[in-house]
This record gives C-alpha cells, sequence and structure tokens, in this order.
C-alpha cells in the first residue's frame, strides 16, 4: 500500500492504519530530531510530537510532495523551535554571566595526541564540544548538514525538503563543513 | 599542497572519495603540517560522535505511545455534545444575563432612600445650634 492510500483509509476513520506510517517513518525522525537536540530522551519526545502533529494535520496534506518530504519539514520545525526555547534559556544564563551572577563552565577540552583519531576515546566533553559547534551553524546550515550527516540523504532529496535548489544546499553544506570546522579549530586552541 | 587546498580537500578525503594522486597529497600535507593534522583529527572525531548519534534507536515503546495519544485525542473529540444542547445552552445563558440586567435595574428603579422612622423630640427641633447657650441654665440658681 502506498503512504497516499493509507493516508485515505485514516482520513476515512481507518485510524490504526496510522500505525504503519509510524512504523515506517519513527526512525527517520528521530534521527533528524537526534541531529539538533543531540539527546536521546529529548529526541523521543520530539519524535512523538512530530508523529501527533502529523496526525492531527493529515487532513492538510494535499499531496503535492510526498509523505516522507512534508514529515521531515514537520520535524525540522519542531526541531528548531524545541532548539530556539532552549537558546532562550541560555541567553538568560548569560546574562547571568554578563552580570556577575555565575561563571560559565569552560569546557575542557581533551588533548588529542593520540596519532590516530580512531584511537580516541569517546567522553562526554567530545559530545558537547561537538553540540556546541553544531549548535552555533546558523539554521539553514545546520538543517542540511543534519539531513546529509543524519538523515543520508542527497542534495536532491535535501533541496526538495528545504524548498531550494542543489547548488544552493551543496553551498548550504560547504559552508556548514567550513565554519564547523573553523568552530571545531578554534575551541580546541 | 598547502593548507589552504588541504582543508578544501579534507571532506572529500574523509569520506574517501578524493583521487589517489590527491590523496597522496592530502597525507604528505597532513604528515608535515601540524595544525592541518591536528584539524583533521578534530573533524574525524566530530565524524565519529554523530556515527554514534546515528546508530541510536528510539524507544521501542514509542509506537505504542503515539498510538494511545492518537486514541485518547479521538476520545476527547467524540465526545460529542448532543445538537439540541449546542443550541439550547447558549440560549439558557444569554436569557440569564438578560433576567440578571432585568431584575437588577428593577431593583434600583425601586430604591429610595430610607426615611427617619421616628419623630424629632420638641426639645431638639427649638434647639438653635447657631445660637450660644447662656451659662445661667446649666446653675442651678
Amino acid at each position: 500500500m502506498t503512504d497516499s492510500e493509507i493516508i485515505g483509509l485514516i482520513l476515512q476513520g481507518d485510524r490504526d492504519k496510522f500505525r504503519i506510517l509510524v512504523e515506517k517513518y519513527q526512525q527517520m525522525v528521530f534521527h533528524t530530531c537526534m541531529g539538533f537536540v543531540h539527546n536521546r530522551d529529548d529526541a523521543d519526545d520530539l519524535t512523538q510530537d512530530v508523529l501527533i502533529q502529523a496526525y492531527q494535520s493529515l487532513h492538510a496534506f494535499k499531496g503535492a510532495a510526498s509523505f516522507s518530504t512534508w514529515i521531515y519539514r514537520i520535524a525540522i520545525n519542531a526541531s528548531l523551535n524545541k532548539v530556539r526555547k532552549s537558546t532562550g534559556n541560555h541567553i538568560l544564563q548569560r546574562l547571568d554571566i554578563l552580570f556577575g551572577a555565575g561563571k560559565e563552565k569552560e569546557i575542557a577540552l581533551p588533548l588529542l595526541d593520540a596519532e590516530n583519531p580512531e584511537n580516541i576515546l569517546i567522553r562526554q566533553e567530545h559530545k558537547d564540544w561537538v553540540k556546541k559547534a553544531l549548535d552555533s551553524l546558523p539554521e539553514k546550515q545546520r538543517t542540511a548538514i543534519v539531513l546529509s550527516n543524519y538523515d543520508d540523504l542527497s542534495q536532491k532529496e535535501i533541496a526538495e525538503i528545504m524548498d531550494t535548489t542543489e547548488g544552493a544546499v551543496e553551498a548550504l553544506i560547504q559552508r556548514a563543513k567550513s565554519n564547523l570546522r573553523k568552530k571545531l579549530t578554534s575551541s580546541h586552541k | 599542497m598547502n593548507c589552504q587546498l588541504c582543508q578544501k580537500e579534507l571532506d572529500a578525503y574523509c569520506e574517501g572519495r578524493s583521487p589517489a594522486d590527491t590523496r597522496t597529497q592530502v597525507e604528505t600535507h597532513l604528515g608535515v603540517c601540524k595544525k592541518c593534522a591536528e584539524s583533521f583529527k578534530l573533524q574525524t572525531l566530530a565524524e565519529r560522535i554523530i556515527k554514534k548519534e546515528k546508530e541510536l534507536l528510539p524507544n521501542p515503546f514509542l509506537q505504542t505511545r503515539i498510538m494511545a495519544q492518537i486514541e485518547n485525542l479521538e476520545a476527547v473529540r467524540n465526545r460529542a455534545i448532543p445538537t439540541y444542547m449546542q443550541v439550547l445552552r447558549p440560549a439558557i445563558m444569554a436569557t440569564s444575563l438578560a433576567a440578571a440586567i432585568f431584575f437588577g435595574v428593577m431593583m434600583g428603579s425601586y430604591y429610595k432612600p430610607a426615611g427617619r422612622g421616628t419623630t424629632i423630640p420638641i426639645e431638639l427641633a427649638l434647639i438653635d445650634d447657631a445660637a450660644i447657650e447662656s451659662v445661667d441654665i446649666l446653675s442651678n440658681e
């Protein structure tokens, strides 16, 4: 059964058919959300919210784009909203720091003295440091890099989701990688 | 190969897309340039971390939770109010409001300030507050 056929049945009242869509897309949505929030519990909650939102908005799905494209857009919007909310909290924390209420905890970056980077043990500090670097990217660059690295989508698929051209996606990914490299290198000094 | 070119080729090199001669040049440069070597290590570490995050799976009970929440949403939606109540309830509320306003206006129109219940004694009526009383009144003589 195609996605359109399943959606048709759901809209006619057979809501149990939505289970098929959930099974098919939950991992994809989870990985997308993971690329933004980097936390398994938050990604689980976001995935649930995205799929519920998709169910409630099924009547609005016109079929102009594929269902997967539509779900990706919902997932990206939900993830960006979540990140913006938590950024707001961070801004308040930074105001505290500015007015001397607290000192920001510096993440101690590890010494990468092992010759082979494959041998470096991944610690929580590494994850926090990569998360910070990814979070510092502008939204469009972050979206492009998440769809490319976490969802392994082609530039054509990313362009369809982001409603832009393949050339623009390529440029976004290049800039994102360059910015990431600069951020990683500068924070390691 | 200089640093700028190496940085440009680093992504393709990491992904194994570089042609053989470019790969050799990158490897040679990484062997002599500390800055590019560091950048390469950091990038590889970041990619490993991203790969680890990708390997995570969603909660196995997520599907059950979603379907349960959908059932709840449908139950709330289906708790339909009968048609006659959809008309009657607003009508009753409007009528109650109109009656309350009418009753309030009626109560207001019948209001009279409270009159004095007792007549004033003649002694008090004759007292002239503006005049000064003679002290002799108060003496026993």
